[in-house]
């Protein structure tokens, strides 16, 4: 039956212009959705270049300064911005900490339009406050982007809605299904059958589709093979999964009206409410501590420390002796007193930040684990993994800048300090930066999905046994 | 070859068919007359499988339809009342694959020389099966009972809907399958046609078989006659 | 015949087990999303007043301090939300909650929602503009879409006509019979809203006004949409390719529109990123006069003009701190740069909103989703207006400290300290968010827009149903 099911699925398929209509609408939307994303990832490559190429010129500026002042050559400029002076290096000539688009950004735009991606910590600066959110226009934020993921999620099911809904209600309808059930045959293997030769063709028109826009678009395959791998594997599993509910309502739906209507429903119910719901249950249950009474603590925290600046900077040289010059006047600068503040003041934070942090964390953790309520939101969820554009991927930059942030305000600290001059030796012991994406796996991700539908497949199975194949016929 | 023991379809307190008992032997074709909702299509579909009987049994070929679905299902053509085929694909193709599916394989000479034997002409056959009339489909249906080799026909009022022209080819081939020994269950309306082509002949009411002829002893006045007295014997009841 | 056509209608609607469950469903998702809205909204009014109390009592209680020391402490403006975001939460999700407002800077709003939750939340949430802008236009879809295939699949319009139905009357019976019970359960919903709000307390100023225009836009909205589902209906052979279709659109115009209009706005009128905006700031910052900086050369030719301007001969004869003065000058030039540069991110904006103006043109949603934010007071136009209003307050203040610093203090003295009870005579910050009318007159376009979308849709569903003999084929 297989073969024959094989052979005539595919004729009818390119008569009724199935297969060539669902090629071409896939190719125009991977196309464009490809086409929106690489606008993106190229809008992100050329600010951070920017940024890169504009630090590079005062980089070079500086270095010259450096040597005519090694050289013993006057320079014209006013003492406090000659480059020996550590804080102009650590102020004026901050690194550009960025977090480059990997190569399989453009899939998803995912958080990417809402956080920033390079940041450029000072010595003198608050991390505390630093702001990691880029500017963007809010309606942009509320209205999303047409993106490869928006593509998978919310229109392949319909295309399959639309391309499986009536396989049996349709010779139902038509008639032809009594003489098909005259033969020998099972009629709940043909259904499975003739639904698995529309998911076969369906998978090869989006493998085909999607890797040639991939190619259109310069994607480069030697060194992104297992995220493209990755990629079409979850496209196929929700496929598969869409495929399935297909099959069910099949074999449940007698009028294909119904079926188009119930399985229009499940997409209704997958793609635009649980997600919704899910995610407002979480944060009514869970809900992120609010930011301004953390505001509040932070504000009443800074002011009891900086009423006391004075008595503060003496604690801290007390604890930190290291920092105490040989001067005997122990005359301090603006920047001594300040340094020491701000260490003290974030030290008081920290375990009011952290708190915070851990709180939000959890709610993460918590929301992250719903996602497996709705294949729509496991879907996104790799996708923007894959593409180094999740939630986690932007808290991992900013946990790197952090950490960076650190180490560069220690390097100078010291200098500032005992007011020891910044030497150009001591340019390339400067801290660097080079952000590290964490390792996706989205494979148990693409494992539970077939899970899932084997599991749907498996109830139908059962909950529907071969020998209630009269059931269908009428 | 078809052969029922006391089948019985009721539903709730509706007996669609009562106690049922039928023969037909190779070679015969046995025709079953009766009004709308006699029991007629219920008869032909428990004998398809199609519902379950709620008691008695139905054989074909010795194999009761219930317990050897699929077995009996080998031995047995159909052919609705309203054929359909798939409209994009043309006879060939049809033929092809519903064959195809039975496990029978055909190269593309058989399966034009078993459209002629069906009566089709060679010109229809590469046309898609959407501009056939009602005819031509059903020369097709009889093609794929053709091409399975059946030696059962279950057919469901054919001739509704035909132009008598129509309705006269298909008696010809009803004969032609019936000197090959298939066994014919058909049931109809026409009176006409079912005196041309039955080798029995029965009248059915209320899901009972009320009387059964031999074609022979009975012509089709006499028929027309039983017939209506049948039929109107149930409005003096009402 | 209209009055015939709404009985038979309706009665048809009642008896479909689906369109009652469809009703019953999207009911039960409407009273859950008003409640947690309500929950929501209460949680964050709450914090609001408490955040803005404690915010004002630690500005009150810095205790003797100079006052450019305060400057640079600083002070929060927080924004308040509105009651109609009960009903559509617009943008508010992705705005930040408060602005910090110090000495030389002009800072962004910070602390919005979505930034700290995960991925999921950009789904949206289950909120009541969620469910009036896309599920009450599937309900549509549901009920109207084999309203005219049906007749024709079973052939009653053959025997309507032979009975000499006018086409345009029998559609706006259907049209009737579709739009009352839309329009009843729509104005519960809005009733009861409005009976909520205006029975709590303090939570800004709710208008009946108000609610009654998003309560008209809204009404608009579902009008274009049952007329679209009707022309399909009409001119469609089967009820299956009617589904699809009417399907198709809500998608075009619901969901994929709206994202290729935010992509187009982006590609063609970009707004630069954080990093970039802030460098172009510190450029034009460091060209022009630098309160701290008297080395600067604006500051010295300041310094030359005011020496003449008093005929004095040097800084300490002046009747005022020079200090002060200076720092002031500075605070109002590098208030200037910014609002060159947010004037310029502002022009950014207004080009975006015409693009989303321009796609508005084929997708009826565009201008009901900015009309609809827009009158709750959550749009991206109110977030301008707040961040404004917190910048002018800013620079007042700004101004307040450095003249209590100039005229009270005398030159060179950095040491000066303000009095403790100095801060409690900085008025507070007092933000009115724009009104009905203004609101109405920033979306003229967007209500044009929706209007010719109304009354197109109308004339094209008469035209193409005038006739039965129209429908039928």
């Amino acid at each position: 039956m297989l073969k024959y099911n094989f052979k005539y699925e595919w004729l009818l398929l390119i008569r009724k212009r199935w297969i060539q209509v669902l090629t071409i609408l896939l190719f125009i939307l991977f196309g464009f959705a490809v086409y929106n994303g690489t606008q993106k990832v190229d809008a992100r490559n050329a600010s951070i270049s920017s940024a890169i190429n504009e630090f590079k010129m005062e980089e070079k500026k500086m270095l010259v300064q450096f040597d005519s002042i090694e050289k013993g050559f006057k320079v014209n400029t006013s003492s406090w911005l000659l480059p020996t002076r550590p804080i102009v290096i650590g102020n004026l000539h901050p690194r550009v900490v960025n977090m480059p688009a990997k190569s399989t950004a453009f899939i998803s735009t995912g958080q990417s339009d809402m956080f920033a991606h390079y940041v450029q910590p000072i010595v003198t600066g608050d991390d505390s406050t630093m702001n990691f959110k880029e500017m963007t226009s809010p309606v942009q934020l509320l209205f999303g982007s047409f993106d490869l993921t928006f593509v998978t999620v919310y229109l392949l099911p319909l295309l399959i809605i639309a391309f499986s809904f009536n396989i049996l209600a349709s010779e139902r309808e038509s008639g032809s299904l009594k003489l098909l059930a005259s033969q020998p045959i099972n009629i709940r293997t043909w259904v499975l059958q003739k639904l698995g030769l529309r998911f076969f063709w369906l998978v090869i028109a989006i493998i085909i589709t999607l890797s040639l826009v991939f190619i259109v678009f310069g994607f480069d395959f030697k060194t992104s093979l297992t995220s493209f791998m990755a990629l079409l594997s979850i496209i196929i599993t929700y496929t598969l999964f869409w495929f399935v509910l297909a099959f069910a309502t099949n074999i449940w739906i007698k009028s294909s009206a119904k079926n188009a209507i119930t399985l229009i429903g499940f997409w209704i119910l997958f793609v635009l409410l649980s997600p919704s719901l899910i995610n407002q249950i979480s944060n009514t249950l869970y809900p992120i501590p609010s930011r301004i009474l953390m505001l509040n603590e932070m504000r009443s925290i800074k002011a009891e420390a900086t009423k006391k600046q004075d008595e503060i900077l003496d604690n801290f040289l007390r604890d930190h002796p290291e920092y105490a010059t040989n001067d005997s006047t122990q005359v301090r600068g603006f920047y001594q007193k300040y340094m020491a503040t701000q260490q003290l003041i974030q030290d008081e934070l920290k375990p009011l930040l952290s708190e915070f942090d851990s709180q939000i964390n959890n709610q993460h953790k918590l929301v992250n684990a719903s996602i497996w309520l709705s294949p729509a939101l496991i879907v996104q969820n790799s996708l923007n993994r894959i593409a180094g554009t999740s939630t986690e991927d932007y808290q991992d930059f900013k946990r790197q800048s952090l950490t960076f942030s650190k180490e560069w305000r220690n390097f100078f600290k010291p200098m500032m300090f005992k007011d020891e001059k910044f030497k150009k030796s001591d340019y390339k012991n400067l801290p660097k930066f080079e952000f590290s994406y964490a390792n996706v796996n989205t494979y148990g991700k693409t494992l539970g999905l077939v899970i899932l539908s084997s599991l749907i497949l498996f109830l139908v199975l059962v909950l529907k046994p071969r020998k209630n194949q009269i059931e269908l016929i009428s | 070859m078809i052969f029922t023991n006391n089948l019985t379809k009721s539903y709730g307190n509706l007996t669609a068919l009562d106690n049922l008992n039928l023969e037909v032997k190779e070679g015969e074709i046995y025709c079953l007359l009766g009004a709308n909702g006699a029991g007629k299509t219920t008869t032909i579909n428990l004998l398809l499988g199609f519902m379950k009987p709620t008691s008695g049994n139905a054989f074909i070929n010795q194999l009761d339809v219930v317990e050897h679905s699929k077995q009996t299902k080998q031995y047995l053509a159909y052919i609705p009342e309203n054929l359909m085929l798939y409209p994009s694909l043309n006879a060939i193709e049809n033929l092809d694959y519903f064959s195809g599916i039975a496990n029978k394989n055909f190269n593309k000479k058989t399966l034009e020389s078993i459209l002629t034997e069906a009566g089709l002409q060679a010109s229809a056959f590469y046309k898609p099966v959407s501009k056939y009339s009602k005819g031509m489909r059903q020369k097709v249906g009889v093609a794929i009972a053709l091409a399975k080799d059946a030696k059962v026909l279950l057919l469901d009022e054919p001739t509704s809907g035909l132009d008598p022209k129509a309705s006269f080819e298909f008696g010809r081939l009803l004969q032609k399958l019936r000197q090959k020994g298939v066994a014919t269950l058909m049931a109809t309306h026409d009176l006409f046609r079912a005196k041309e082509v039955a080798t029995t002949i029965g009248i059915m009411k209320d899901g009972q078989l009320k009387q059964q002829w031999s074609v022979d002893d009975i012509t089709l006045s006499d028929l027309e006659k039983n017939y209506l007295e049948t039929m109107s014997y149930n409005t003096i009841e009402l | 015949m209209i009055r015939n056509t709404l009985k038979k209608e309706t009665k048809e609607l009642l008896r479909d087990g689906r369109i009652r469950m469809a009703f019953i469903l999207v009911i039960i998702l409407t009273i859950v999303a008003v409640v947690i809205s309500a929950w929501h909204y209460k949680d964050i009014n709450e914090e609001y007043v408490s955040a803005k109390q404690s915010e004002r009592e630690v500005w009150d209680s810095q205790g003797e301090k100079n006052p450019h020391s305060a400057a640079h402490y600083g002070t929060y403006a927080f924004k308040p939300k509105y009651p109609l975001a009960l009903l559509d939460q617009g943008v508010d999700k992705y705005t930040g909650t408060s602005i910090f407002l110090e000495a030389h800077n002009r800072n962004e709003a910070q602390f919005d929602e979505a930034s700290d939750q995960t991925g999921l939340a950009r789904f949206g949430n289950l909120t009541p503009d969620f469910i009036l802008l896309f599920i009450m236009p599937l309900l549509i879809l549901l009920i109207v879409y084999n309203s005219l295939t049906k007749e024709k699949e079973m052939g009653t319009i053959t025997l309507l006509d032979s009975q000499g139905a006018i086409g345009f009357k029998l559609i706006f019976g259907k049209w009737l019979a579709v739009f009352l019970p839309l329009f009843t359960l729509l104005f519960v919903l809005f009733i009861t809203t409005g009976i909520i709000l205006s029975s709590l307390q303090d939570f800004g100023v709710f208008s009946w006004l108000s609610l009654t225009t998003l309560f008209l836009t809204y009404i608009i909205y579902y009008a274009i949409f049952i007329n679209l589902v009707l022309i399909i209906s009409a001119l469609v052979k089967k009820s299956g390719i009617a589904l699809v279709l009417s399907l198709s659109i809500w998608i075009l115009v619901c969901l994929i529109l709206p994202k290729i209009a935010s992509n187009i706005a982006e590609y063609r009128y970009p707004y630069p990123s954080k990093q970039e905006f802030a460098a172009n700031i510190a450029k034009d910052k460091k060209e022009g006069l630098d309160g701290h900086n008297p080395w600067n050369e604006a500051s010295k030719a300041l310094e030359k003009q005011v020496l003449k301007e008093y005929g004095v001969d040097s800084l300490s004869q002046l009747p005022f701190n020079y200090a002060g003065y200076r720092m002031q000058k500075g605070e109002e030039h590098q208030a200037e740069i910014y609002f060159k540069h947010y004037k310029e991110l502002k022009t950014q904006y207004s080009n975006q909103s015409r693009v989303y103006r321009q796609l508005a043109v084929v997708s009826p949603f565009l201008p009901t989703r900015f009309l609809s934010m827009s009158i709750a007071n959550t749009d991206y136009a109110t977030h301008w207006d707040f961040a404004d209003s917190a910048e002018n307050y800013r620079i007042k203040t700004q101004k307040f400290l450095n003249e209590h610093f100039a005229n009270e203090s005398k030159y060179g003295d950095w040491s000066w300290k303000a009095d403790a009870d100095f801060w409690k005579q900085l008025p507070k910050f007092n933000y009115e968010p724009p009104t009905l009318s203004e609101n109405l007159k920033h979306n003229t376009g967007n209500i044009l827009i929706l209007f010719c979308w109304l009354l197109g849709s109308f004339v094209v569903l008469f035209f193409t149903t005038k006739s039965l003999k129209n429908v039928k084929i």
